[in-house]
């Protein structure tokens, strides 16, 4: 069953809705321009949604994000489409590009979801939830969490078992089986990528043991336990439910490592690792945090400031490379380093283990443009054409990139990358117009 | 007072209507005074009721409308947009959340939910019986832009400016433009020199017919605020009329008998008082400096195209918005930091690029060659006694891309790196990693342990208690000594105290959020562009200059602006003009005025965000804030106290 | 004492739209009890209550009012915490002129998910309030 393609015009194109996406939204729309902000996922927000609190101001990440995705969501100009791929994107001349979107069916009328969760209650399956990277469990039919954007509900079709009963719930009569993708087909003068990073994949490193050893988390799954719309109410381990109290990091998982491809540094995760170990200090103040570290790269404005603070609460910093790790019978491990300081090998167990895994690409950009080559730098990432003079221009005239979508950034710098996008995307459409 | 005020109590399908028991809501309100019409609905929000409100409002003529749902962070607009259609001002719409903050919390007590919901519905009846329309506000803009500062940033952010069609003025202190960055010579990573990027940007700036740049001007004055900022500038003379030919200029500035040091050599050469700025000298015009002119009269006798008695000039722009890029001044050591002044060997990072940028094959100092260098780290930044707390950013992969390029146009180099922990953050990590390769060291210094210069039978010697090797005391003799200096504040920065913007901690300039705002300051239309706000590399600069540049444009690219207009508001009569409020007030909105019958204070609409800190501190209680007035709020409040 | 058990206190809360609000919904949302006698108005910043309006609402019978302040998460300014502690103790000296017990007004600055500590705020003030009102029976 094929429809015909809905035909859309618009200004810019936006891939990805993170910090970034959206902050090239808003500058865009603000000066009078149609966007339309295509989101893979079924909220808008990014990873920086799911964030604890932001390295060096300790803001709540979630509650500084949603006034952005509010405006973003009521802003006249900008549509959102969440749930939505690009499947190509083609040149046609200096002036427009066409590109070619389904938006997966959610089979949920959006319009009519109030949002109550009375499906969520009724659903009688549990799979592990994605939002909480597989700490706990979520229904089949299912809002990603509370302050995701659109709030509404999703039917997840892969493990759903057709028994109605969040249909007989619903109090709005609002979900549909028989709701089918929907495809589009948009003109537009210039697009900006903006899909963000890929969080390294620890299970590469196979002597970290992580995937296998109980008690060694992520980096991601950490802020998660620690956000506001966290999974449980404590932070605990997720072998057996203990508090933990001989916490250790690991830095540097995935970066600055030839052995894995990856030579570069991530230039986040020793401040969100200090992050997290302050505010890991104020939930559990009998614990014992260890950091794990080559060098702390606390190099932004009021950085340096939080790093002499993270000293000063007590948390331990050791110089040193984690070798490998091991499970003990009582779920903690041990980690084996060589200490800088003594010159020595040396052993030393913790309950949990907390992996700062760096940043790399999300290549989901190259396969889109077709006959125009998508080129790419020596680390993966997409190439920036004239970094020094106009680093968000991709190597496609009128193709702009934003946010970590060039390589590792914290949120002030995605922002002012987007800020850049946003400007060379408007200079171009209005040059192209003449 | 409204006579006819509709209101709708939504079920929310059960989310509101299982705990609050709605029809007795309608019940308890429909007799309340001024209600015309009160209606139940399965959800306000759907497009049916949405269409029966807005027939409602325009056949019975409805003058107020109250919508009784979920949290006004999910609909209000909403509703206010229905009430807009149907031809009502917006300010005619008031909302009670009785979802969120009713029938959700107070689940376990279903008679108390339905109490509370009666109380919040009169008390929105209440506030919409008082409520008045309010027309928004406009304000007419200066499609124009001013940035201050021609470096990298201000000009990346004029030519985006322009090439949007606005009218951009860029005004640049000095007599020259590029900034610090016609001083480096080749730039990370792409191997571009300075000069080639300044050329490319002056090119640009010069190719746009809508952007007027001044040199040699600076701000002294500004009246005004956003939308309509009226700047008053001063542009000093060059006291070189246009028609001085090369060749006589040339023979003037070798007859002028002053000699002092090249600031744009940092110090390390000599100029003229009169001078070209070479190597990238734009505009391309000499120049008289008369701080040091001694006025002899030796180049007038060549040229009649020098006007000693050249006079500055005044001028007044009217711009909508501001964009600061001040940029930065590279940390001065003090007198005998690590050996500098003390032993003549011993330079700064700027200084050493200069060297490197005026040097071919041998690399020479005061006449000695030199082969060992030694880079001592973060000096300014990361102080442990000083007030630099913070780091910069730019200087580790500055210096080892220094370090490499030297060796590249100098063979015989040794390069010896005095670090606290080498930051070369992102993909700049392959530099290190190159250099660590090309065989130059890096040692680590403890952080309360910084290295020290020393000499010994007149060779100079670093001595550093070495992290990398176990803490080790290692002595290292070199030839000449880098101190890797940061970046600071620009000092005499007045542009700071004319537009009031607000200084951080490391007394950079403040941003109105660090995470989320980084190029907004709280000087409504005035934005931040690189190093001014803090230390950044090339890239960044880049980046925030064209973010700022959005900004600044967001607030020009229409003809008027719209601005809250939820302000306050002065009762002349009752007001005393004690200063208070204009004290109390975050954005200096408020400021005193003179009637011919008293002096009181007037609110700038304009500026005023109304946040309503003023409202407190009146004493004679003058000033109200629209739709918080105190009708309408001790209506309210007496309303919801009501349950009696 | 059964009396005790079905008394209630009220409670005026000035909320803040873009910090507090959001918090308090969300206790909704989480299904946070807290007792029905708590209402809410909701002002632009917590430095914007006026002391007479706190007055006003204990003359008309509110037992308790309580400011869920920005704090330093305030839009508008870092000053907004000084300024609504301020206000608390000028306010503190009106009441205690007009023999109303100054504890009767309380602050904290509840942030935009500060939904438990909102909750656990209104708990004990509510509880306060009633031994309160035992002592004046
Ligand atoms: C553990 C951890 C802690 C952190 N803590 C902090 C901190 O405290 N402070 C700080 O400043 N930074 C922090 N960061 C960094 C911060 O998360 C990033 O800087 C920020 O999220 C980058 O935003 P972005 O928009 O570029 O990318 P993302 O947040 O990755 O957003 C990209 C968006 O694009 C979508 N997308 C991807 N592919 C496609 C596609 N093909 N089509 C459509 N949409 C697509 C994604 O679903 C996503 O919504 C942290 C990062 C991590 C991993
Ligand atoms: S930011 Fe820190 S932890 Fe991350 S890769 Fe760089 S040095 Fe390692
Ligand atoms: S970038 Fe490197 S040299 Fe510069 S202050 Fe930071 S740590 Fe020191």
């Amino acid at each position: 069953m094929t429809t015909q393609p809905e035909k859309l015009n618009f200004d810019v194109l936006i891939i990805g809705g993170g910090i970034a996406g959206i902050e090239a939204a808003i500058n865009i729309a603000n000066n009078g321009f149609k966007v339309i902000l295509a989101e893979k996922d079924l909220t808008i927000g990014g990873k920086m949604l799911l964030l604890s609190k932001v390295f060096p101001t300790l803001d709540c990440s979630a509650c500084i994000t949603t006034p952005k995705i509010s405006e973003a969501d009521r802003h006249p100009n900008i549509t959102i489409f969440t749930n939505t791929e690009i499947t190509s994107i083609e040149k046609q001349d200096a002036t427009y590009f066409k590109a070619n979107l389904v938006k997966h069916t959610r089979f949920v009328e959006e319009e009519d979801c109030t949002g109550c969760q009375l499906c969520e209650e009724a659903c009688p399956v549990v799979v592990p939830d994605q939002y909480q990277y597989g700490m706990v469990g979520r229904k089949a039919a299912y809002i990603p969490f509370n302050i995701a954007s659109p709030r509404v509900a999703t039917i997840d079709i892969d493990n759903c078992i057709l028994c109605g009963a969040c249909e007989k719930a619903c109090p709005t009569h609002c979900i549909n089986f028989m709701q089918a993708d929907k495809n589009y087909r948009l003109i537009v003068k210039s697009v900006i990528v903006a899909t963000g990073f890929k969080l390294f994949d620890a299970t590469k490193i196979q002597r970290y043991q992580y995937g296998t050893a109980k008690n060694i988390i992520n980096a991601m799954q950490m802020e998660r336990l620690l956000a506001p719309t966290r999974p449980y109410n404590h932070v605990i381990r997720p072998g057996d439910g203990r508090v933990p109290d001989k916490i250790a990091y690991v830095l540097c998982t995935g970066s600055r490592d030839f052995t894995v491809g990856n030579p570069i540094c991530s230039q986040i995760c020793c401040m969100y690792s200090l992050k997290q170990a302050q505010l890991l200090m104020g939930a559990l103040p009998m614990a014992d945090v260890t950091i794990y570290y080559i060098s702390i790269r606390s190099f932004g404005k009021g950085f340096e400031e939080f790093y002499e603070q993270a000293k000063s609460m007590g948390i331990n910093f050791v110089k040193g490379k984690i070798g490998n790790i091991t499970e003990k019978e009582n779920g903690n491990l041990i980690l084996r380093y060589e200490d800088v300081a003594s010159g020595r090998l040396k052993e030393s167990e913790h309950d949990l283990v907390v992996l700062s895994v760096g940043v790399v690409p999300n290549e989901d950009a190259s396969s889109l443009f077709g006959d125009a080559e998508w080129k790419q730098d020596a680390f993966h990432f997409p190439l920036q054409k004239d970094l020094l003079f106009n680093p968000s221009l991709s190597n496609i005239n009128g193709i702009f990139m934003a946010g970590t979508t060039t390589g590792p950034m914290d949120i002030p710098d995605a922002i002012l990358s987007a800020g850049a996008a946003s400007m060379e995307a408007i200079q171009y459409i209005q040059k192209t117009a003449l | 007072m409204k006579q006819k005020i509709g209101v709708y109590i939504c079920h929310c399908g059960g989310n509101i209507s299982d705990y609050v028991d709605v029809e007795k809501v309608r019940q308890a309100v429909i007799d309340e005074p001024g209600v015309a019409l009160v209606e139940n609905t399965m959800f306000a929000c759907a497009d049916s009721n949405q269409k029966k409100m807005l027939d409602d409002i325009k056949q019975q003529q409805l003058d107020g409308v109250v919508v009784a749902s979920c949290s006004p962070k999910l609909h209000q607009p909403t509703f206010q947009s229905v009430v807009e259609r149907a031809g009502l001002n917006k300010y005619n719409y008031i909302h009670a959340n009785i979802r969120e903050q009713v029938s959700w919390p107070h689940s376990d007590d279903k008679a108390g939910a339905t109490a509370k919901a009666i109380q919040l519905v009169k008390a929105a009846i209440a506030k919409v019986r008082l409520a008045e329309s309010i027309e928004p506000m406009q304000i007419e803009t200066e499609q124009a832009v001013l940035v201050v500062g021609a470096g990298i940033a201000g000009m990346k952010a004029a030519i985006a400016l322009a090439k949007t069609g606005t009218q951009v003025y860029l005004i640049e202190r000095e007599h020259f433009i590029g900034g610090r960055i016609a001083q480096w010579d080749v730039l990370c990573t792409t191997d571009e020199t300075g000069k080639e990027l300044v050329t490319r940007l002056y090119n640009e700036v010069k190719a746009c017919k809508n952007i007027v740049l001044f040199t040699g001007a600076e701000m002294i004055e500004n009246h005004g605020s956003k939308g309509n900022f009226k700047i008053s500038i001063r542009i000093k003379p060059r006291y070189i009329q246009k028609h001085c030919n090369d060749g006589r200029l040339q023979k003037a500035i070798e007859v002028c008998p002053v000699e002092i040091e090249d600031e744009f050599n940092f110090n390390i050469t000599k100029r003229k008082a009169i001078y070209h700025n070479f190597p990238s000298e734009y505009p391309h015009a000499a120049v008289i400096d008369m701080e040091h002119c001694t006025r002899c009269g030796e180049c007038l006798k060549i040229c009649d195209q020098i006007n000693l008695d050249q006079e500055e000039e005044r001028l007044e722009l009217k711009v909508g918005s501001i964009l600061v890029a001040t940029g930065f001044d590279p940390y001065e050591p003090v007198e005998g930091e690590f050996g500098y002044q003390a032993f003549d060997n011993v330079v700064t990072l700027p200084q050493f690029k200069r060297l490197v940028a005026n040097s071919e094959h041998k690399l020479y100092w005061k006449g000695k060659r030199v082969r060992n260098i030694g880079y001592i780290y973060c000096v300014g930044s990361r102080q442990t006694n000083g007030d630099n707390k913070y780091c910069s950013r730019y200087c580790c992969t500055s210096t080892i891309y220094a370090a490499i390029k030297a060796g590249e146009k100098i063979k015989d180099l040794n390069h010896f790196h005095f670090t606290r922990g080498i930051r070369t953050y992102g993909k700049q990590e392959v530099l290190y990693h190159e250099a660590s390769l090309q065989g130059q060291l890096f040692f680590q210094s403890p952080d309360d342990d910084l290295p020290k210069v020393e000499t010994k039978n007149s060779k100079t010697i670093i001595k550093v208690n070495d992290l990398l090797s176990l803490n080790h005391s290692i002595e290292t003799e070199v030839d000449l000594v880098v101190l890797v200096t940061g970046m600071v504040p620009r000092h005499n920065n007045t542009v700071s105290e004319i537009l009031k913007i607000p200084k951080g901690r490391d007394h950079f300039f403040n941003e109105i959020h660090m995470k989320l705002r980084p190029v907004e300051t709280v000087i409504d239309g005035v934005s931040i562009a690189g190093c001014c706000q803090g230390p950044k590399n090339v890239v960044e600069s880049i980046n925030s200059a064209l973010s700022a540049a959005i900004k600044c444009y967001s607030l020009v690219s229409q003809s008027h602006l719209q601005v809250e207009p939820i302000v306050a508001g002065v009762d002349e009569q009752l007001c005393e003009w004690c200063g208070l409020c204009a004290d109390s007030c975050p954005f200096d909105a408020i400021h005193m005025s003179q009637t011919p019958a008293k002096q009181t204070a007037l609110v700038n609409e304009a500026v005023c965000k109304g946040c309503g800190m003023c409202l407190p501190v009146c004493p004679t209680n003058a000033i109200q804030l629209n739709t918080y007035s105190d009708p309408e709020i001790e209506s309210m409040i007496q309303t919801l106290a009501s349950d009696l | 004492m059964a009396a005790l058990t079905t008394k209630k206190a009220r409670i005026l809360v000035f909320s803040t739209e873009k910090i507090s609000d959001p918090a308090i919904d969300m206790a909704g949302l989480l299904k946070l009890h807290y007792p029905p006698s708590v209402y809410t108005i909701s002002l632009p910043c917590s430095s914007s209550v006026k002391p007479r309006w706190i007055i006003h609402a204990f003359e008309n019978g509110f037992d308790g009012v309580f400011i869920a302040a920005d704090g330093s998460d305030c839009p508008y300014g870092e000053s907004c915490t000084e300024k609504t502690a301020q206000i608390v103790r000028k306010t503190q000296e009106i009441m205690k002129a007009q023999q109303i017990e100054p504890a009767k007004l309380r602050m904290a600055a509840i942030c935009s998910v500060c939904s438990e500590a909102f909750v656990k705020q209104m708990k004990s003030f509510h509880a306060y309030l009633l031994t309160q009102q035992t002592i004046a029976l």
